[in-house]
């Protein structure tokens, strides 16, 4: 599976995951989550997990188990841990950490290194075997930079008990820990919604959705979410439109655990009018071959928010050559270099400034688009977040140098 | 023979940040060496723009917004000094000296402070031995990015002469001085690695073009 990547992403990256799995050879290696399929942990899980177990590692993925009850209790732990303001109970924290309990009776968790991700499972780290002391590692997701106090206070219970944890982005760490990582998430440039597609695919692919393609485009790929400004998106076009020809796609899929989607959808509707250049697209889960042929259609992409996670679909755009402008929020800055890959904004006014300039500017598009693709190569592709992973687990193993050779 | 290696960085955080120039000044005067190494000898190796030369100035320009600061952090030549300590004390008085003499700059905005980080380094051979200039020449032109950051800016630290490696097997595995002088010349705060990568390739190119040519 390796060999799929030749050519692809960086040769270095390759040949030390090589050297590192014949260091680890043998070794087991297990990750933990709460969900086999959907977002981006699950995504980069089912690829990196062969992968690694056809290099001689022992990789194992395990799912936590829960019912309705858990997953509402963990959906407002991901909600407090974010910022927003949740009350959990005494019960509910009991509960928590009772099926996290029961989930650790069935899964063997005995591993050299073990990755804990996000706080669903976080507790199975009170069940570490005794007799057989891996390394732990909580793998931390989301932004821990605001969280509401109290919940954070009592996951720190759990969070203590972890040899190291690991962010996506410096400022989601908590700065608690002496041992905090950070290794940005990643895109798979082989999965349906980053591999490549001919111009004749692309066609087919959006047809139903009857989209000029021969006028500009400019895309934004999110969930209909106040946070993700689709309004200002809209604000934005029609401030570019008065001179220049262009049309706007908002493409974005329902979230089940985001009972305000369907409001700001409406909203978005009634803003937008009867706006014959504006699509909105509403697209079923896993669509992501529609999202990759809308990102490879598009002339300029936009991801305008005003509180992001990491933005991903940054990555995604740049990947396929196109130039973004971004808010300068989240993990956005890391992946948009500042009039290098595209353009970071923090108004309605210069995000439609930049379209504007990127619309009078083929030349711009281009050379910012190649840079991006570049950006994304070396540093947000899954050989090199597999490439970390196993660096990291090495370095701990090894006594800990800050400057080691392998 | 030289044997290219390549090096990549984990990032690790030290949990202290910056909303503030005063902020930015007071951790410098605790933070670990190697915190300040990682910000600025190893900014060569992320993508970078050639406005800055290391993580402070491009803080300061970009989130304060003090372009004179920017500047003059940019300027300073961290090669220059032969420990963190005596960087450390430079970066600190430069910022010292501007504050005399300019108002204080803004806060950072919510999300946009001042992130101190270590960084644990791997280095690793990427199976590339060359022999001779010729196959210098053919490997420079395909190795990634890491290694060029490794032979030349890394090395400046590692051996201590401001030198890189690859000048130093030319000088001294080749006895090319006057090669190795022409890329010790090159500015490297000027170029990204790419640019560095584009002038050590056209140099050799010349070198390699005149030895075939010598009858």
């Amino acid at each position: 599976m390796l060999n799929e990547y030749v050519g692809i992403a960086p040769k270095g990256d390759l040949i030390l995951i090589k050297r590192l799995c014949e260091k680890l050879r043998g070794r087991d290696f297990l990750h933990i989550n709460s969900t086999r399929a959907g977002g981006g942990v699950a995504e980069i899980l089912q690829r990196m997990i062969p992968l690694l177990q056809e290099l001689g590692i022992n990789a194992r993925w395990e799912v936590i188990e829960g019912d309705k009850r858990f997953f509402d209790i963990t959906k407002k732990i991901h909600n407090a841990l974010q910022g927003f303001t949740e009350v959990l109970t005494e019960e509910m924290w009991e509960y928590y950490f009772y099926v996290n309990k029961e989930n650790s009776s069935k899964i063997e968790l005995g591993a050299d290194a073990v990755f804990i991700h996000d706080p669903q499972p976080a507790p199975l780290v009170k069940f570490r075997p005794s007799k057989r002391r891996g390394i732990w590692f909580w793998r931390c997701h989301i932004d821990l930079s605001n969280p509401q106090k109290e919940i954070c206070d009592r996951l720190m219970e759990y969070y203590n008990e972890y040899d190291a944890s690991v962010f996506s982005v410096s400022n989601f760490a908590i700065g608690e820990k002496s041992l905090e990582f950070i290794i940005p998430p990643s895109i798979d440039p082989l999965s349906d919604k980053n591999v490549e597609l001919t111009e004749k695919e692309i066609e087919d692919i959006l047809s139903p959705y009857n989209i000029p393609l021969d006028r500009p485009m400019i895309l934004q790929v999110s969930r209909f979410d106040r946070f993700k400004d689709p309004i200002g998106v809209i604000k934005a076009y029609r401030n570019v439109k008065k001179y220049n020809d262009c049309i706007l796609v908002l493409a974005g899929s329902p979230a089940t655990d985001d009972p305000e989607g369907e409001v700001v959808l409406n909203e978005v509707k009634e803003f937008a009018a009867d706006d014959p250049d504006i699509f909105i697209l509403m697209l079923p889960p896993f669509s992501d071959k529609v999202i990759n042929a809308l990102q490879r259609a598009a002339t300029i992409v936009l991801q305008k928010s005003i509180k992001e996670g990491f933005g991903l679909t940054v990555s995604e755009a740049m990947w396929k050559g196109k130039p973004v402008i971004g808010g300068a929020v989240g993990g956005i800055p890391l992946q948009i270099i500042h009039r290098v890959t595209g353009f970071l904004v923090h108004s309605i006014e210069g995000a439609a400034f930049r379209i504007r300039q990127f619309l009078n500017s083929p030349e711009m598009i281009k050379r910012m688009g190649e840079a991006g693709r570049e950006h994304v190569r070396e540093n947000f592709l899954i050989t090199r977040q597999i490439r970390d992973y196993l660096s990291l687990w090495y370095y701990m193993e090894t006594g800990m140098k800050s400057v080691f050779e392998v | 023979m030289f044997e290219f290696k390549s090096c990549i960085n984990i990032i690790k955080s030290t949990g202290k940040k910056a909303h503030t120039l005063q902020e930015l000044r007071e951790h410098l005067t605790t933070i670990s060496d190697e915190s300040i190494y990682h910000h600025v000898y190893e900014y060569f190796l992320k993508g970078h723009r050639l406005l800055f030369t290391n993580d402070f100035a491009q803080w300061v320009g970009d989130n304060l917004e003090d372009s004179v600061l920017s500047e003059r952090l940019s300027n300073i030549d961290p090669y220059a000094f032969s420990t963190v300590s005596e960087l450390r004390q430079e970066i600190i008085n430069t910022i010292d000296n501007h504050l005399k003499e300019s108002p204080l700059p803004r806060e950072a905005r919510p999300g946009e402070e001042f992130y101190f980080n270590e960084s644990v380094t791997i280095i690793y051979p990427v199976g590339i031995r060359v022999r001779n200039l010729a196959e210098f020449l053919i490997a420079i032109q395909h190795i990634d990015r890491g290694c060029i950051y490794y032979h030349f800016y890394e090395a400046r630290t590692r051996l201590g002469n401001t030198m890189d490696d690859f000048s130093m097997w030319i000088e001294y595995a080749l006895h090319k001085k006057e090669l190795a002088d022409k890329i010790r010349a090159i500015d490297p705060f000027m170029h990204d690695i790419e640019g560095i990568r584009h002038r050590i390739t056209n140099l050799v190119k010349e070198e390699v073009t005149k030895d075939m040519e010598t009858v």
